[in-house]
C-alpha cells in the first residue's frame, strides 16, 4: 500500500466513525473504498465531510428506530423501546430533580400559590404512574433475560449489557441510599408532614438526582460541599448512563416474543402519556407559579430542565409511535 | 388522471414505492436508472450518474439511498470484489423505477403541452 493510499484509508476510517458499528460492519469496506477514490479525485471538500457526517447521524437515528426506515418490524420495535428507555431516563433525571426540590419546599411549608399545588400534585401522580409502568415493563424483560442467560449462545451476547444494567443500577441505588441521609427536608419520620410523599422516597429521589444542580455554575459554593457529595454528583450521572446503556442493550438483544413486544410497546406509549402529564405539571410550576419564595422559586436551571424534558418527550413519542406501528399483530395505519 | 402511483407497475412487489423515499426519491431514481444499465459498485455508480444527469451524488447521500433501496428489496448486493461491492437492480426495483418514471413522464408531458400551447415553442 502506498503512503498516500494509507493516509487516505486513515482519513476514510476517521469519517466512518460517524456511522454505527453494525452499519460499518455491513457497508464499511465498500464505503471506505468509495471515499478513497473520492479523495484521489478531490482531496479536500467540506461539503463531502458534512454529507458523510449527516449520513452517519441519520444511520444512527435509523438504528435507534427514529426514522422508520429499513428495520424489520421486530427490530424496529426493539429499537424504539430501547430509545424510549433512554429518552425516559433523560426525561426523569431533570424531572425528578425538579420534583425533589419542590418536595423539600413542601415539607417545610406547603406552597401558597395554587399553581404550585396543582403542579406538585400532577407531577407526583405522573411520577407514581411512571414508577408503576417501569416496574410492569421491567418484569418480563428481567424474566426473559434470566431465561436467556441460562442458554449458552444467548449468554455471550447478553452478558455485557446485563452486567452494565446491574452495576449501574446497584451503584445508583446504594449511593442514593447512602447520600439520602443528607436530605435537607424535614425527614426522620416515615411520612413527612405536611409533605405529599414519604420522606424516604423524597430523600432517595433527591440523592439520586443531586447532580442536576445549579451549583455547577457556582464553583466557589460547590467547593463548600463535602468531597464525598461532590464525588457522588459526578458518579451518579455516570451510573445512570451505564444502567440505561445496559437496559437498552438488553432490549436490543433479547429475543422477545411478539406478545411481549406488543405489551412493552403499549406500556411505552402509556409512559409517553404519563411523561406528557408530568411535563404539563412542571410547566405549570415553572411558567405560572415559579415566582414563589424559597424552593418554590423557579430558576434558569428549571427552564433548562423543561427544554431537556420536552426534547426527551418528543424523542420518546416518536420512538414509541414507530414501535407501536411495527409491533407484530398491530393494525396497519 | 390516475393518482401519482396509480397506473404502471401496480400490483408488482415494490412498485411505486419510490414516493415513500421522500427527499431520497431523487437519488433513488438516479441510482435505479444507473443500475438499469447493469451492475455497478459505489464509485462507478457516482461516475455514471454524473455522466448521464450532471448530478454528483455525495458519498453519504449515495450510501443512505443504497441502504434504503436494499432494505426495500429494490436492489441487491453481489459478492464483494476487492472490498468494492457491486449492486444489481431487482425485478421489484425495475417495476418501481418504471412506475416512477411513467409518473414523471406524465407530469413532464402535461407541463410541456401547456408550455407549448401558452408560451409557444422555443
Amino acid at each position: 500500500m502506498t503512503a498516500s493510499r494509507e493516509a487516505s484509508a486513515r482519513r476514510a476510517a476517521r469519517l466512518l466513525r460517524w456511522y454505527p458499528a453494525p452499519w460499518r460492519a455491513r457497508y464499511g469496506d465498500e464505503f471506505a473504498e468509495l471515499l478513497i477514490a473520492e479523495f484521489a479525485e478531490q482531496p479536500r471538500s467540506w461539503r463531502r465531510a458534512a454529507d458523510v457526517a449527516r449520513g452517519g447521524v441519520i444511520a444512527r437515528l435509523t438504528r435507534a428506530g427514529l426514522t422508520g426506515h429499513r428495520l424489520e418490524p421486530a427490530e424496529q420495535v426493539r429499537a424504539g423501546l430501547a430509545t424510549a428507555a433512554c429518552a425516559l431516563a433523560a426525561f426523569l433525571a431533570p424531572g425528578i430533580a425538579m420534583w425533589a426540590q419542590l418536595t423539600i419546599g413542601w415539607d417545610w411549608a406547603p406552597p401558597a400559590a395554587g399553581g404550585a399545588t396543582i403542579a406538585m400534585v400532577t407531577m407526583t401522580a405522573a411520577a407514581a404512574l411512571l414508577a408503576v409502568l417501569a416496574l410492569l415493563a421491567a418484569a418480563p424483560l428481567a424474566w426473559s433475560a434470566a431465561r436467556s442467560l441460562r442458554r449458552r449462545p444467548a449468554r455471550r451476547a447478553l452478558r455485557g449489557p446485563a452486567l452494565l444494567a446491574a452495576v449501574g443500577t446497584a451503584v445508583l441505588a446504594v449511593g442514593s441510599h447512602h447520600f439520602q441521609n443528607a436530605w435537607p427536608g424535614t425527614g426522620a419520620h416515615p411520612w413527612a408532614q405536611p409533605g405529599l410523599v414519604p420522606a424516604g422516597v423524597a430523600a432517595f429521589s433527591w440523592a439520586a438526582t443531586l447532580s442536576v444542580s445549579a451549583y455547577w455554575a457556582h464553583p466557589a459554593a460547590l467547593a463548600a460541599f463535602p468531597a464525598a457529595e461532590i464525588a457522588w454528583m459526578a458518579v451518579s450521572p455516570a451510573a445512570l448512563i451505564i444502567a440505561v446503556t445496559g437496559v437498552a442493550g438488553l432490549v436490543r438483544r433479547l429475543d422477545l416474543s411478539p406478545r411481549i413486544l406488543r405489551y412493552e410497546a403499549w406500556l411505552a406509549s402509556s409512559a409517553g402519556a404519563a411523561m406528557a402529564v408530568f411535563l404539563a405539571g412542571a410547566c405549570c410550576w415553572v411558567l405560572v407559579a415559579g415566582s414563589g419564595p424559597g424552593l418554590f422559586h423557579a430558576g434558569a436551571i428549571d427552564v433548562g430542565s423543561l427544554a431537556v424534558m420536552l426534547l426527551a418527550l418528543s424523542m420518546a413519542q416518536r420512538a414509541t409511535g414507530l414501535a407501536r406501528k411495527s409491533a407484530p399483530g398491530s393494525r396497519p395505519q | 388522471m390516475a393518482g401519482p402511483r396509480g397506473s404502471a407497475g401496480d400490483g408488482a412487489p415494490g412498485a411505486g414505492t419510490l414516493g415513500a423515499f421522500g427527499r431520497y426519491a431523487g437519488p433513488a431514481t438516479l441510482i435505479l436508472s444507473s443500475l438499469a444499465g447493469g451492475t455497478k459498485h459505489g464509485y462507478a455508480l457516482t461516475k455514471d450518474v454524473e455522466a448521464f444527469s450532471g448530478v454528483r451524488l455525495a458519498p453519504g447521500t449515495l450510501y443512505e439511498a443504497l441502504s434504503r433501496l436494499e432494505g426495500q428489496g429494490l436492489i441487491e448486493a453481489l459478492e464483494s470484489q476487492d472490498r468494492r461491492r457491486p449492486y444489481r437492480l431487482t425485478a421489484a426495483g425495475a417495476a418501481a423505477l418504471r412506475a416512477h418514471l411513467d409518473d414523471q413522464r406524465r407530469v413532464a408531458d402535461v407541463g410541456l403541452r401547456r408550455l407549448a400551447s401558452n408560451w409557444g415553442t422555443s
